[in-house]
């Protein structure tokens, strides 16, 4: 890819709440000296500008596949995509839907009244479960800057730096008190993966796991260390699996 | 007959459709579709324990995320019998503000903007050196730092919970923002004429529906205990699921509030005309616009003033009532930057959700919608205009289709 044409990027929105898109219209401003090497095409929650459908250099997704509709989008896109990158907790494992377990028809019941008023769906699932994903941004929502450099490293003919360590690393760097050893608070740093910073226990709140386990994680450990703060097993196994993963 | 369809709806939140139903070339019917695929938060929270749902529910939507996790513990506070500390509510409603300053920022600037200057999105705009555009950013980026210093983060805070809120934000940083929203004060008027223009819209008709708020003392109501019709009814929180009972329409997702014959209309236009602000007459629905400017001038001026006050919070100060889960059943009624929010459980013996019901502005707001989509497009033929004016009229509404929990198909 040359850097002196602009990156050709589409972004499309699956089953989600547009928190990844709105991550990102949130740095437009850091985004308006990077505007001469992109060209957005097909962002309808930003622009009326129309797809005309070409070929895609990458194609930004949010959202987890619930319905026969999304898949066919899914599909389409990836052909037209030469790199497609899966953003958000929802387009990585399912996100927080995917926690609607059980007989599809019955749910759909429970809150519309009859399933046959709604058009097919299924449980949410992963991008990965259909397409070969090139590119994974965690978080729920995640952080702008990641969109930011992600978009420039692309930009540049490169690929922005993967995170396989802890948020607790993050935490330790920016030399917080640690929530769960020393305030007895159940914290998920320890086994999610890091990459925002540490924000929420920066900020004085538990880390809830939403960018998903980080590869390795020692989870017979932070199962221990969460019964030790008071919780019993159902609630944990409950914030383990808030984002999709399952616990130990 | 002809069937003219806006799809997909663009600069909104959310996936949507307009179909414009022509005979003979006159516009006789319109339907808003909201295509959002079902995400059954309502079932999901079914069997889970009562603490988690601020967390979950703030998924809805992002834009909305803030308002969406505070009506939730509201709710669950009124059916516990939970009352927080007055720390907690202050935090609380500084929360909300800069929801409504950030939401109202990006609606009026990403979303209106570009329509009132004839470009394709925001980005266009910036693009082209418009002074309006890098004005307008910081405005909705001032509303992030505020969500940020008192959520935790703007979009999915996590500082909220059952109870009241987990952490005090840092005192300085609080009179650092109080005196930034004074100052913000002052240039608003040049930043924000744009919206107030009448010349700037498309005609219209008089804007349709039953207006509804939530009943409150503030300037500018963020949550209550009641609803106040412009019909001049009151009604409780407890009796509103009743007043909103939503019904399913074959052609669309949402559960739909009101009727065609009968709408209701929530959002800025109806809380700044409660409010006794006259300057929307003559805009039609798209005084909803003129309607959030106001409502920006409120939202900074009280933010000047609230994070003064939470600023002088006592070190160590309670946020956190201590509370243990009871049966009990409650509603909330909160104001989004959109309209009215309502957030109904019955909770268990176990502390755990045995029903929940919420109700979205942009659901209440859709009959109205495609009333005034009629009335303000008769006598108008061309197709282009036709779709053009369409978008516009939807957007006047700032609908959040992601909200619309209800979702139902599209036949």
């Amino acid at each position: 890819m040359s850097t002196s044409t602009p990156l050709v990027c589409g972004f499309a929105r699956l089953t989600s709440c547009s928190g990844c898109q709105l991550a990102l219209l949130n740095m437009t401003a850091d985004l308006v000296p990077l505007a001469a090497r992109l060209e957005v095409v097909g962002f309808a929650m930003a622009s009326s500008a129309a797809d005309a459908g070409g070929a895609l250099d990458v194609v930004v997704i949010e959202g987890s596949v619930s319905s026969p509709a999304h898949l066919s989008t899914l599909l389409a896109l990836r052909r037209r995509a030469d790199r497609l990158v899966a953003v958000g907790a929802c387009a990585l494992s399912g996100g927080v839907n995917a926690l609607a377990t059980g007989d599809r028809d019955a749910l759909v019941a429970s809150v519309y009244g009859e399933p046959e008023a709604v058009d097919e769906s299924f449980p949410p699932q992963p991008l990965s479960r259909f397409v070969h994903v090139d590119l994974e941004i965690p978080g729920c929502p995640p952080e702008g800057a990641e969109l930011v450099a992600l978009l420039g490293a692309l930009a540049r003919g490169g690929l922005p730096a993967g995170v396989d360590y802890p948020v607790c690393m993050e935490c330790r760097q920016r030399e917080n008190l640690c929530l769960l050893i020393e305030r007895n608070i159940p914290c998920l740093g320890p086994v999610t993966r890091a990459g925002c910073q540490a924000r929420c226990p920066s900020f004085g709140v538990a880390c809830e796991g939403c960018r998903g386990m980080v590869a390795e994680a020692n989870r017979g450990e932070e199962f221990r260390l969460l019964l030790e703060t008071g919780l019993n097993e159902r609630e944990i196994r409950a914030r383990l699996g808030r984002f999709g993963e399952e616990g130990p | 007959m002809t069937v003219l369809q806006l799809t997909p709806l663009t600069r909104v939140e959310g996936h949507g459709r307009v179909d414009l139903i022509l005979e003979a070339g006159k516009l006789t019917d319109v339907r808003l579709a909201l295509e959002e695929s079902p995400r059954l938060f309502e079932a999901l929270l079914v069997g889970r324990h009562c603490s988690e749902v601020p967390a979950l529910v703030c998924r809805i939507c992002a834009i909305c995320s803030a308002v969406h996790r505070v009506a939730a513990a509201m709710a669950l506070e009124s059916a516990m019998g939970i009352v927080i500390p007055p720390l907690a509510r202050g935090i609380r409603e500084l929360l909300l503000l800069g929801g409504h300053i950030e939401s109202h920022a990006l609606h009026l600037f990403c979303l209106i903007l570009p329509d009132l200057t004839g470009h394709a999105s925001l980005l266009d705009l910036a693009r082209a050196g418009h002074p309006l555009a890098a004005a307008g950013l910081e405005l909705k980026a001032f509303g992030n730092r505020i969500q940020a210093l008192a959520g935790g983060r703007p979009i999915h805070p996590v500082n909220v919970e059952v109870g009241g809120v987990l952490c005090t934000p840092d005192p300085d940083a609080l009179s650092a923002l109080a005196a930034e929203s004074r100052a913000r004060q002052a240039g608003l008027e040049t930043l924000l004429g744009i919206f107030c223009r009448v010349e700037n819209y498309p005609g219209h008709a008089m804007a349709i529906g039953t207006r509804l708020a939530v009943a409150s003392p503030d300037p500018l109501p963020l949550w209550g205990e009641e609803l106040v019709l412009s019909d001049g009814r009151r009604v409780a929180a407890a009796a509103c699921r009743e007043l909103l009972a939503e019904r399913v329409v074959t052609y669309s997702h949402a559960k739909q509030s009101g009727s065609r014959e009968q709408p209701l209309l929530t959002g800025a236009l109806a809380r700044e005309e409660r409010a006794g602000e006259g300057k929307m007459a003559g805009f039609g629905i798209h005084g909803n616009n003129v309607a959030q400017v106001h409502e920006l001038g409120r939202a900074l001026a009280r933010v000047a003033a609230l994070a003064e006050e939470l600023a002088g919070a006592l070190p160590g100060e309670v946020t956190l009532a201590d509370w243990q889960a009871t049966a009990g059943i409650g509603t909330a009624l909160c104001e989004a930057p959109r309209g009215l929010l309502l957030h109904h459980y019955v909770v268990d013996d176990f502390g755990r959700i045995a029903r929940a019901d919420i109700v979205t502005p942009t659901a209440i707001n859709q009959a109205a919608l495609e009333a005034q989509l009629l009335a303000d497009l008769q006598g108008v033929s061309d197709e282009s205009e036709l779709l053009e004016r369409a978008g516009r009229i939807v957007r006047a509404y700032d609908p959040c289709i992601s909200c619309a929990v209800h979702v139902l198909k599209v036949v």
